[in-house]
């Protein structure tokens, strides 16, 4: 009996959050010059760590970022989507390819399965003004056979 | 009261009983009956009793194993595959595999191993690819070595690891892939890669490692089948390390987050001391070419300098006369011409995708590239109102073009003349232009597969697919037809040679009985993702054994006079229509069971109606639409009552008349 509550115990704390029900904490990415971004993963599975630098209203090229995360698929492929929604209604959704076979962008391409994956460095994003207002961004990291590696929900506020 | 009566008559004639069986929920996902399964997250502390001793394949991933020894896994003796990635794995103890002959890979990633028994990888007969990613490993005399002799595999990235030096007596006979990816290997030395030597042709991964130095003549007479040292910041180093060895495939890309200098075009003379058949210099800073730049490349085979940062080639480069294969994907040309084609007229392989700039085609910018086999030109930005002949002058050899991802391109009568030996061409979302009755792809004799998804033709032009004798494989998704209909006369009618069509998301409503009568070798037909009802499949009553995707349409109902055709085919998929399942539709029903073994995806195929059965998967519905037993006493009631009446009308009728005698 003793070895079953045991094992029930071992079960709870390591089963994955969606039986508990709750969603994971909402996170600041970066809270300065006039901007705010806030996230929260909306991968069942997990949390993610992610931290901007140089957090400003005027978005400079070549954002450095710090990203945790462990990995629940190989990343040989890795494909980044985004969705920007203001006020309800959608202003941009894109695709982006950040590993491909022929293509391996960023040193952790290739990575596999189960390893945990710290990165800190460039995102080579375009450089751009944040105009006033609240948006929703949708970011979702998937790889070739479209499993979720990452899934982030963020709010973006520019004062 | 007789209508009454017979309301509940009818009501109990056709009154249905439904069956639906509900399958028990296992934890793991069963992938192939008593072989393959998923345990993937189900924070489990050991192999649940539901897995049938016969399972061969285990993922089992991510779940609570802290510590492994010989009763973990005894009962599962026909393992041969066992993925075991971050479970928490501290301690695999003695004879933890004794029981697993067949064990053929084993995935130890992400675990934070203290201690690996002497005798825990013994029991599998051939055991040929071991995973230690990322567990915490600094020397490679942590891995138990007894049990190896058959190794193939060994990946050893994201640990501690400084030396690849292999620890004595290491069998490395069978071994083909060596992968030391983001370790802290700093130094080659000649008795480092001698302990390779006895490996032939293999792969050595060494990405992701920082390379200072290389002792002199360490790779003298080696011969690797390839070796990777991505990222590494000075390839100086690399080259004279790698003096008189023979490598099949060199990687020596770097990446967006290294910090990466202009390359100093002095380090590749140390290739005139080597040979080299495939060379990868991804996103390094290719500035100031000069026609010397590749004077030691002349062994090479095939070179890739993609994404880096090049606006032109020089012209009279010396040095890849005889290069067979080239990718300049991703880089800065805004004419075609600039690369200079005439530097490499061996050329059989050229890709020019992701340009960065609007790519003007020119004229005739390719056409001392006589032996060209493939043209890669997608995700360019081209567009052009007269497309391709003067872009594509004297390419009469080549055999595939992807022009796919482009802008508008205006396409006129045989718009690929100078292209006659073509066999596969793709302009998947690519809009064409083409002006009424002509016929762009006309005397194309050769070509087998032609993408035209996405394109926005104009299907009413009767001719745009004349002229293509040998097509086999033609993808129309995404096209729409006048009316979203397929006419009788309609330009597929000229592919006598067609087997795969792909008509998906193409708006259409029906298809004309006779729109495919002289397709007649087609074996793969997929009209999924549009509207059509159940009256279109009459138009393939003149094709068997092939495979049929029909899925997300509206098909409600399919009549009985229909089914010979459904039972004519290999496979069919119906998976998202609006089916029926009342017994206005018992036929297909009944057929449906009777034919599970054509059917794709019937997992996901579910009745729409009547609403008491929505979402109920079809063959999960049993139907009985005959007299049930309530319908028969109701029936005798109803005679009964009948009867009874009849008599009284007679009897009343017989009367009233003798009354009026």
């Amino acid at each position: 009996m003793n070895s079953v509550a045991a094992a029930l115990l071992v079960w709870i704390l390591t089963s994955p959050s969606s039986d508990r029900g709750d969603a994971w904490p909402t996170h600041m990415a970066c809270s300065s010059g006039g901007l705010e971004v806030l996230y929260q993963s909306c991968d069942p599975l997990q949390d993610f760590g992610l931290s901007i630098d140089q957090c400003s209203k005027q978005i400079p090229q070549q954002l450095n970022i710090r990203f945790g995360i462990i990995l629940r698929e190989d990343i040989r492929e890795l494909f980044l989507d985004i969705a920007l929604i203001s006020r309800g209604s959608s202003i941009l959704n894109f695709s982006y390819p950040i590993c491909e076979e022929d293509l391996p962008k960023f040193s952790f391409c290739g990575r596999r399965k189960g390893e945990q994956i710290y990165y800190a460095g460039p995102v080579n994003n375009l450089g751009f003004d944040v105009p006033q207002g609240e948006y929703q961004v949708l970011l979702e990291l998937y790889n070739e056979n479209r499993a979720t590696v990452a899934c982030a929900n963020a709010t973006v506020i520019s004062f | 009261m007789a209508p009454a009566i017979s309301c509940v008559f009818l009501v109990a004639l056709f009154s249905t009983s439904c069956e639906a069986i509900a399958s028990s929920d296992q934890m793991c996902i069963e992938k192939e009956t008593n072989k393959t399964y998923n345990c993937e997250n189900l924070g489990l502390g050991e192999i649940p009793g539901t897995l049938p001793n016969s399972t061969e394949c285990l993922e089992f991933s991510f779940n609570f194993l802290p510590t492994i020894q010989n009763t973990t896994f005894s009962r599962l003796v026909n393992l041969t595959f066992l993925d075991l990635t971050r479970c928490q794995i501290y301690w695999i103890h003695e004879d933890t595999f004794q029981s697993q002959h067949q064990l053929d890979t084993l995935v130890l990633t992400a675990n934070p191993l203290i201690f690996m028994a002497e005798t825990s990888l013994n029991g599998p007969k051939s055991l040929k690819h071991l995973f230690f990613i990322q567990t915490g490993m600094s020397s490679l005399d942590f891995i138990p070595m007894h049990n190896l002799k058959n190794l193939e595999s060994l990946h050893l990235g994201s640990n501690h690891i400084s030396s690849i030096k292999l620890p004595k007596d290491f069998p490395t006979e069978k071994l083909k892939v060596l992968d030391f990816q983001n370790n802290a290997i700093h130094y080659l030395s000649k008795e480092d890669v001698g302990s390779l030597q006895q490996a032939t042709n293999l792969s050595l991964n060494l990405k992701g490692n920082d390379i200072t130095r290389i002792e002199l003549g360490a790779f003298k007479s080696t011969i690797f089948q390839s070796l990777d040292f991505g990222g590494t910041l000075d390839l100086l180093v690399i080259f004279k390390g790698l003096q008189n060895s023979t490598v099949q495939s060199l990687w020596l890309g770097t990446f967006e987050d290294i910090n990466d200098e202009d390359i100093n075009f002095s380090v590749f003379d140390g290739l005139c001391e080597m040979s080299v058949e495939s060379m990868y210099l991804q996103k390094h800073h290719f500035f100031n070419i000069s026609s010397n730049t590749f004077h030691c490349f002349t062994s090479l085979q095939e070179l890739d300098l993609t994404a880096t940062h090049l606006k032109e080639l020089p012209s009279g480069i010396v040095g890849l006369k005889s290069l067979k294969k080239l990718v300049l994907s991703a880089n800065k040309f805004s004419n075609l011409c600039q690369i200079n084609a005439a530097n490499f007229p061996s050329l059989t392989h050229l890709y020019i995708k992701g340009n960065t700039k609007r790519l003007d085609l020119g004229t005739g910018c390719l056409e001392n590239l006589e032996n060209l086999h493939l043209l890669d030109l997608s995700h360019d930005d081209i567009e052009t109102s007269d497309c391709c002949n003067l872009q594509l002058k004297n390419l009469s050899h080549l055999q595939s073009l992807n022009l796919s991802y482009n802008e508008p391109l205006g396409l006129k009568t045989e718009a690929f003349q100078e292209c006659p030996q073509l066999e596969l061409l793709d302009l998947a979302f690519t809009r064409l232009r083409v002006n009424t009755a002509q016929s762009p792809f006309q005397n194309l004799h050769l070509l087998k597969v032609l993408n035209l998804s996405h394109c926005l033709l104009d299907t009413s032009n009767q001719h745009i697919l004349d002229g293509l004798p040998v097509l086999q494989h033609l993808n129309l998704q995404g096209n729409n037809f006048p009316n979203g209909n397929i006419q009788k006369t309609n330009p597929l009618q000229t592919l006598e040679s067609l087997e795969i069509l792909i008509l998906s998301f193409c708006d259409l409503s029906s298809i004309d009985q006779q729109a495919f009568i002289s397709l007649k070798i087609m074996n793969h037909v997929d009209l999924s993702h549009n509207r059509l009802t159940s009256s279109s499949i009459e138009a393939l009553s003149h094709l068997k054994g092939i495979y049929l995707n029909l899925a997300a349409n509206h098909i409600g109902i399919i009549p009985s006079g229909l089914l010979p055709i459904l039972s004519q085919q290999r496979t069919i998929n119906l998976r998202g229509n609006p089916l029926d399942c009342t017994c206005s539709n018992i036929y297909f029903l009944e057929w449906y069971k009777e034919n599970m073994q054509k059917l794709e995806d019937t997992e996901n195929t579910f009745c729409a109606n009547p609403p008491l059965l929505r979402g109920v998967k079809l063959s999960d519905v049993t139907l009985s639409c005959s007299i049930t037993a309530v319908g028969i006493f109701f029936l005798i009631v109803f005679l009964l009552l009948f009867t009874v009446v009849l008599i009284f009308a007679v009897k009343y009728f017989l009367r009233w008349k003798y009354q009026h005698i």
